[in-house]
């Protein structure tokens, strides 16, 4: 069966192959300059200073400017990390939607079944080595993903939406669960097109739904509260993943949302995010209809030190998803005929 | 199966209220064989009647709904050891069109565990295919040919070749058949081969099944079916009770004379019918009109 | 070594046009005792016909007495058509010549003849008795 999966198959994972070489061949000179800038800048010196604390000093440097320089030098950089998103996708529809489909397609099932190995073992020998092969490919784009993209997260830290998808060890789980896909959606639909397009739509719908209904609830939130006239702020550039923010008064309602408010002793006014206009931030917030104090900066976040533990656990229910959908695609393969 | 001939007594296949189901149509219902060993069988019927469903049910591609099916005494379907003993060949022999056949002798090898590549190289060079293209460039006669020489490569004990030449020219069809009969000669294989062409099939079995809308009309060794079987002619007579005749195949009648393709029980005494025997060509039409559901005159509103 | 040939529209059956080709040739001298017949194998195979149908014949060439099966070597021609002498012969087709010019002359046609030749024999009960072949 290994013989027969290499020569049946060679050419898709020479293709990855290559498509994988130029893919470093583009990441390794813009991985390398982006590296180079962010330490030269003065960028990972500001950020390393500011520190990964949850509260810091009001008057402290966030480093927005030098990251917005940053990212005005890199923004096409963005295109290449949307490429990285599809990436596990694409393994999936190319590699993973033909595997059942082109064989059933083709009728060579009736040939290569009835050759004296069993449906299962040729399954569980197929999915195998297919899953070996994703796997050793997917780390290797993975660990570079990693790479490459450091400089690029690290104002924002690796928790929050979207970015959390290429870091880690997460795109591993995605890209196994789109082969997954792909070959039970090879046993529903039995052809080709029909089967890519289908493991394509059920792999963003998926995806779609895990990111933004269940990773939040992975773990409770934290909430930090900071009073309006401390001195500290809450550290934006910590690397946490923030649901939201406002400014809550004394009976907990929240009275300004998405925005934070510093009224320091010393005089110093420091306001964010969506304050309405007619609200005086630090003109006595009582007398302003909001409320019974004290006030105080809310923020529910995820704390980026809890990075490994949501890796793990989104990993784990990918390739929990993988291993039901292949038991449901071997038990589906006995009644093709 | 040497020039002198030894008989095997066991059953190739033996199927008992065979039958599947594919929603809420049967494409074979209460089949029942009793194929013996040695044998070349002919499947024949039209197409739809159910020859590929039987087939696909004795190689263990598809579970029954009814009944059970039997190869040498043992179920295909769960049982992959018996695939040792059957080679097939299914209709349009699908092969991995990109392999040499070079490399589809190797698969074998691979998937097998009784595999004879010296057997399987010997035939194709003997018939001039060469071994370093890929099978798509192939004529289809030639694919046709290195589909069965992979087969004959199991060594097995029964052959089931689904329309293996329907799809042929008469020259490749020709020589295909002679292939497949040069190499019973040489190992006794049993052959169950389908076709929707009696015609193509005639000169090389000796055992005969007839499948209708899903169902097995007629089955035996052809030598009983053109034994038991006469044509009479005789007198115009609307009975079915001739002495000597256990069932009225199919009678046509003129207001003088009716000429009656009957299956006997015993001789044919009475003087006043002539009989003739039989080609396996006209029993086959007589049985597959006697089981021809199509609409009627009655149906279309036509007057008779 | 003879070969065999088939006429796919002839009513006669497959191992009984063999069989006569084999006895033909023993008459016209193309087959002598000592000869083999060629193999099952290269029989079924030239002509594309099951292999039994071959056995078939050949054994029946072996109840007739002009064949004889070597296990693992062949059949082989053992007999001639003997039974009748050729002069014996000459004289019963001297004599049938005879006759079918008075059966034309008596104005039976050649179906007639036929008719009349194939009841007779029937009812003297020699030679094998056939049904009406269409």
């Amino acid at each position: 069966m290994i013989w027969l999966t290499w020569r049946q198959h060679r050419k898709q994972v020479l293709y990855t192959a290559i498509g994988l070489v130029a893919l470093g061949a583009v990441m390794l000179p813009t991985g390398l300059s982006m590296h180079h800038v962010f330490n030269d800048s003065g960028l990972a010196a500001c950020l390393s200073k500011l520190g990964t604390s949850q509260v810091i000093s009001g008057n402290a440097d966030t480093c927005d400017d030098q990251f917005g320089q940053f990212s005005r030098q890199f923004s096409s950089m963005g295109f290449l990390a949307i490429l990285f998103l599809l990436l596990p996708m694409l393994v999936g529809v190319f590699f993973g939607a033909p595997l059942v489909a082109r064989e059933v397609e083709q009728g060579t099932h009736r040939f290569v079944w009835t050759q004296t190995v069993s449906r299962r073992r040729w399954a569980v020998a197929k999915f195998g080595l297919i899953a070996a092969v994703t796997l050793v490919f997917s780390t290797i784009y993975s660990l570079a993903m990693d790479w490459w993209s450091g400089p690029l997260m690290a104002n924002s830290g690796r928790m929050g939406p979207l970015i959390f998808d290429f870091e880690g060890i997460a795109p591993i789980g995605y890209t196994l669960f789109a082969v997954a896909l792909g070959i039970f959606a090879g046993t529903l639909w039995k052809k080709v097109l029909p089967a890519m397009v289908a493991t394509l739509v059920g792999f963003i719908v998926v995806r779609v739904l895990i990111e933004t209904l269940a990773r939040p609830r992975y773990m409770s939130p934290l909430t930090a509260s900071l009073p309006v006239d401390s001195s500290n702020q809450f550290n934006g550039d910590s690397g946490a993943w923030i649901y939201g923010n406002g400014v809550v008064n004394g009976a907990g309602k929240l009275v300004l949302p998405n925005s934070s408010i510093g009224c320091g002793s010393n005089g110093n006014i420091a306001v964010s995010g969506a304050v309405p206009d007619n609200v005086d931030p630090c003109g006595g917030l009582v007398s302003q209809g909001l409320g019974p104090g004290p006030f105080f900066n809310s923020t529910r976040y995820q704390p980026a030190g809890r990075f490994w533990e949501f890796q793990g656990i989104e990993t784990g229910i990918f390739l929990a998803l993988a291993a039901i959908l292949i038991y449901f695609a071997i038990r589906r393969l006995s009644r093709i005929g | 199966m040497n020039d002198v001939g030894t008989v095997l007594t066991d059953t190739a296949i033996e199927t008992d209220g065979l039958g599947k189901r594919y929603k809420r149509t049967w494409a074979l219902q209460d089949c029942a064989l009793h194929l013996p060993a040695g044998r070349i069988a002919a499947l024949v019927g039209p197409n739809g009647a159910g020859k590929t469903t039987l087939l696909h049910m004795a190689v263990g591609l598809l579970r029954p709904d009814a009944g059970s099916v039997r190869i040498f005494g043992k179920d295909p379907y769960s049982n992959a050891e018996v695939l040792a003993e059957i080679g097939f060949v299914a209709q349009e022999t699908p092969l991995y069109r990109d392999f040499t056949a070079q490399e589809l002798v190797t698969l074998g090898g691979k998937l097998n565990r009784t595999w004879d590549a010296a057997l399987a190289r010997e035939r194709l060079s003997g018939l001039g295919i060469a071994p370093n293209l890929p099978v798509g460039k192939l004529s289809g006669g030639q694919r046709a040919q290195v589909a069965l020489a992979l087969a004959l490569a199991k060594r097995p004990r029964l052959l089931l070749l689904d329309e293996p030449i329907a799809a042929l020219d008469p020259l490749a069809r020709h020589e295909f058949m002679q292939t497949l009969m040069g190499a019973v000669a040489e190992t006794g294989t049993t052959v169950l081969l389908s076709s929707h062409m009696l015609a193509d099939l005639e000169r090389a079995c000796d055992y005969l099944i007839l499948l209708q809308t899903a169902h097995v009309q007629l089955s035996g060794s052809v030598e009983d079916l053109l034994e038991t079987h006469r044509t009479l002619v005789g007198p115009r007579t609307d009975s079915e009770q001739v002495p000597g005749v256990a069932e009225v195949i199919r009678g046509s009648h003129t207001d003088r004379q009716s000429t009656l393709l009957v299956r006997t029980n015993g001789p044919i005494t009475d003087p006043a019918w002539i009989e003739h025997e039989v080609t396996l060509e006209d029993l086959v039409l007589a049985y597959l009109a006697k089981a021809d559901t199509r609409a009627t005159r009655t149906a279309w509103d036509v007057k008779a | 070594m003879i070969e065999f040939v088939l006429d796919g529209r002839s009513r006669v059956s497959t191992y009984m046009q063999l069989v006569l080709q084999v006895k033909q040739a023993l008459r016209v001298g193309l087959l002598e005792p000592g000869d083999q017949l060629p193999r099952v194998r290269e029989v079924a195979g030239s002509l594309a016909i099951n292999p039994n149908t071959v056995l078939k014949a050949y054994r029946e060439l072996e109840i007739e007495g002009l064949a004889e099966g070597r296990p693992g070597v062949g059949t082989f021609v053992t007999g001639t058509l003997a039974g009748s002498s050729l002069t014996s012969q000459a004289e019963l087709r001297e004599d049938l010549v005879a006759w079918l010019l008075k059966a034309e002359a008596a104005g039976l046609s050649p179906e007639d003849i036929t008719a009349l030749i194939d009841t007779t024999m029937r009812a003297v009960g020699s030679g094998p008795v056939r049904k009406e072949a269409r």
